[in-house]
């Protein structure tokens, strides 16, 4: 338990990224706006993107670009963009379904007149 | 030419779609024959592309001639090719089919729904063709965002179903790009060829993993594998009755191949200590969901809801067939992923023509109705034949594969899995067919417009589909022995 935690302390951006998924979750399980879930969603899609960035994060690198006239070449002195263009991809995505679910709910706020998961199940009984 | 097929195939109905709002625009009876139009030419084109790969070897395209791993690389292998091209036919028929069925949802809105299939179709094909995990997420999503607004075209209670499916489907991709996050994090690669160099020395580490555990969980959650199968029958039963059929014959199955590619592509070791554990737990899941889905249909009295854990059944009896870690269970698993995808497709255009032509939605309507058409009828028996398992179609000899797949594993708990399953199948088809065999009399039959022969041309074609996958079951399988016997298993 010791060794679990003192393990998880020296990754602080793991812990935070623990967190904001399982409270994403636990947003979407349980309440019964629909725009809520949505949010609660948001926050896992947001979380899963924040572990993206952070693998790429280098103490002490810089911007992946090589200046001319820069002396030689060291792999260490510069960040991985690989992991921030694949972010950049998947907040893409990202925007891409929050559109469609807020066009979504849209619709079936303007069908059913409610918001409320419950009253919308009551009416399509 | 022959090396740019696999783009073009991906090119034409992405282009079309991105076109389809502007033609729309100008002329709204335009947009159903320009969709049939590129639908037909891809499929024109994924068929050459499998002709060159049968013929002339793998093609690995690399996009803008940057080589991997700095450059996005498609594999267009036998597996890859062979589902293109069924997914590209199954597309064709399908809005042949939507156009005829009476169905007037995509008449309302005509420029949206032809676009959502056209993107559809383009994601799958890019799905099936990707070569790295990240290229498979977005596709994936491409596919999943158009399938969402498909189902909720319709409107009505199809709203709060497609609301569902998104917020499952969502979560599963969030998981997917989760598990490709981690196996990025253990190897700096992404490319599937690299990592399948890299992962299987890796497989004691748990980064790597997690990641296939989170890739599991996302993927189960978009081919809807038993526990997580909660939005599909709401999906496939509320949807347009035009644009289910392809979501059920292809959207699940893309899923599913894509898991195969992971787990044999990627890890590729099948007896390797490491991941005896992963292929267990597969092969379970697929015992769960092959008796649990045949079970729950057997309960249903919508035909749309009972074709849906058919299929979800049917899910289930592949993942045994991969379940079992060999060769035989591989191929069988491969070849009888590509005959569901036309029994399905096959089994919601047959229930959406019983709504819409002769108003049939339950078990008992089906019963009281005269369905005298030969095509109907025909295609319906062939389908049945082909869902529990019955020789010539292709469902027989798939089963048969993953049966001795079990058996050669020494695993005859999934071989009783598949046995069971083609027992109740067969209960809930019989009964289907015994309802409408004596249903209704001939003297009360209305009369009914004749049937377009749109409608005619997509049945047969998916039921002469359904026999061909049987009677030439040795070559298909025996390709596919050849295309998958590389890899380390």
């Amino acid at each position: 338990m010791h060794e679990f935690l003192d393990a998880a302390l020296h990754r602080p951006n793991l812990v935070a990224f623990v967190v904001l998924l399982l409270w994403g979750l636990y947003i979407t399980v349980t309440h019964h706006n629909l725009v809520k879930k949505l949010i609660g969603l948001y926050l896992v899609q947001t979380s899963v993107i924040f572990f993206l960035v952070t693998t790429g994060a280098k103490q002490g690198a810089t911007v992946p670009v090589i200046l001319e006239g820069a002396a030689e070449f060291t792999a260490d002195a510069y960040v991985n963009p690989l992991p921030q263009v694949l972010t950049l991809t998947a907040i893409v995505v990202q925007i891409a379904t929050l559109g469609v679910s807020l066009g979504l709910v849209s619709r079936i706020y303007r069908r059913f007149g409610s918001l409320d998961e419950d009253l919308i199940l009551d009416k399509l009984e | 030419m022959i090396e740019q097929l696999p783009a073009l195939v991906f090119a034409v109905p992405l282009t079309t779609a991105i076109c389809m709002p502007v033609a729309g625009h100008v002329r709204k009876s335009v947009c159903r024959p320009l969709a049939l139009a590129s639908a037909s030419a891809m499929a024109v084109l994924s068929v050459a592309s499998l002709w060159a790969v049968v013929s002339h070897g793998s093609v690995r395209y690399s996009f803008s001639g940057w080589a991997p791993p700095i450059g996005i690389e498609w594999l267009a292998d036998p597996v890859a090719a062979v589902m293109a091209a069924g997914v590209s036919v199954l597309g064709v028929l399908c809005l042949l089919y939507g156009g005829a069925v009476g169905d007037r949802t995509h008449d309302r809105h005509p420029v949206p729904y032809y676009t959502m299939v056209l993107l559809l179709l383009a994601g799958l094909s890019g799905a099936v063709y990707a070569g790295d995990l990240f290229n498979i997420f977005v596709f994936l999503e491409v596919v999943s965002l158009s399938a969402y607004a498909l189902v909720a075209v319709q409107g009505g209670r199809a709203l709060v179903s497609a609301f569902r499916y998104l917020l499952m489907g969502t979560l599963g991709t969030a998981f997917y790009l989760l598990g490709v996050g981690y196996f990025y994090a253990a190897t700096g690669a992404l490319n599937i060829a690299d990592l399948a160099q890299q992962v299987p020395g890796l497989l004691g580490s748990k980064a790597v993993m997690a990641g296939l555990i989170f890739m599991l969980v996302g993927l189960a959650i978009k081919m809807a594998l038993m526990p997580l199968h909660g939005w599909l029958p709401d999906a496939y039963g509320d949807g347009p009755t035009a644009a289910v059929p392809l979501l059920a014959g292809l959207v699940t199955k893309v899923a599913l191949l894509i898991w195969v590619r992971i787990l044999f592509w990627v890890m590729a070791a099948g007896e390797s200590q490491g991941t005896a554990g992963i292929f267990m737990l597969v092969s379970s899941l697929g015992m769960l969901a092959s008796v649990a889905g045949a079970c729950i249909a057997l309960r249903q009295r919508n035909l749309k809801r009972m074709f849906a854990y058919g299929g979800i059944s049917h899910i289930g009896l592949v993942m045994i067939g991969i379940g079992q870690a060999n060769q035989t269970g591989l191929t069988g698993a491969v070849y009888y992923l590509l005959n569901d995808a036309v029994m399905q497709c096959a089994l919601f255009v047959l229930a959406g023509l019983a709504v819409h032509r002769y108003g049939v939605r339950t078990l008992d309507d089906a019963g009281r109705a005269a369905i005298r058409s030969p095509w109907v009828m025909g295609t319906f028996v062939v389908a049945a034949l082909g869902m529990v398992g019955l020789p010539p179609t292709g469902g027989f000899f798939g089963k048969l594969r993953i049966l001795l797949a079990a058996l050669e594993a020494g695993n005859p708990l999934a071989a009783g899995a598949v046995i069971v399953t083609t027992l109740v199948t067969l209960g809930y088809f019989a009964r289907l067919l015994e309802r409408l065999v004596r249903g209704g009399s001939a003297e009360s039959e209305p009369e009914r417009a004749k049937m377009p022969w749109t409608l005619r041309a997509a049945m047969a074609a998916l039921a002469a589909a359904m026999l061909a996958l049987g009677i030439w079951n040795d070559p298909i399988l025996e390709a596919l022995t050849t295309a998958t016997g590389g890899l380390a298993i």
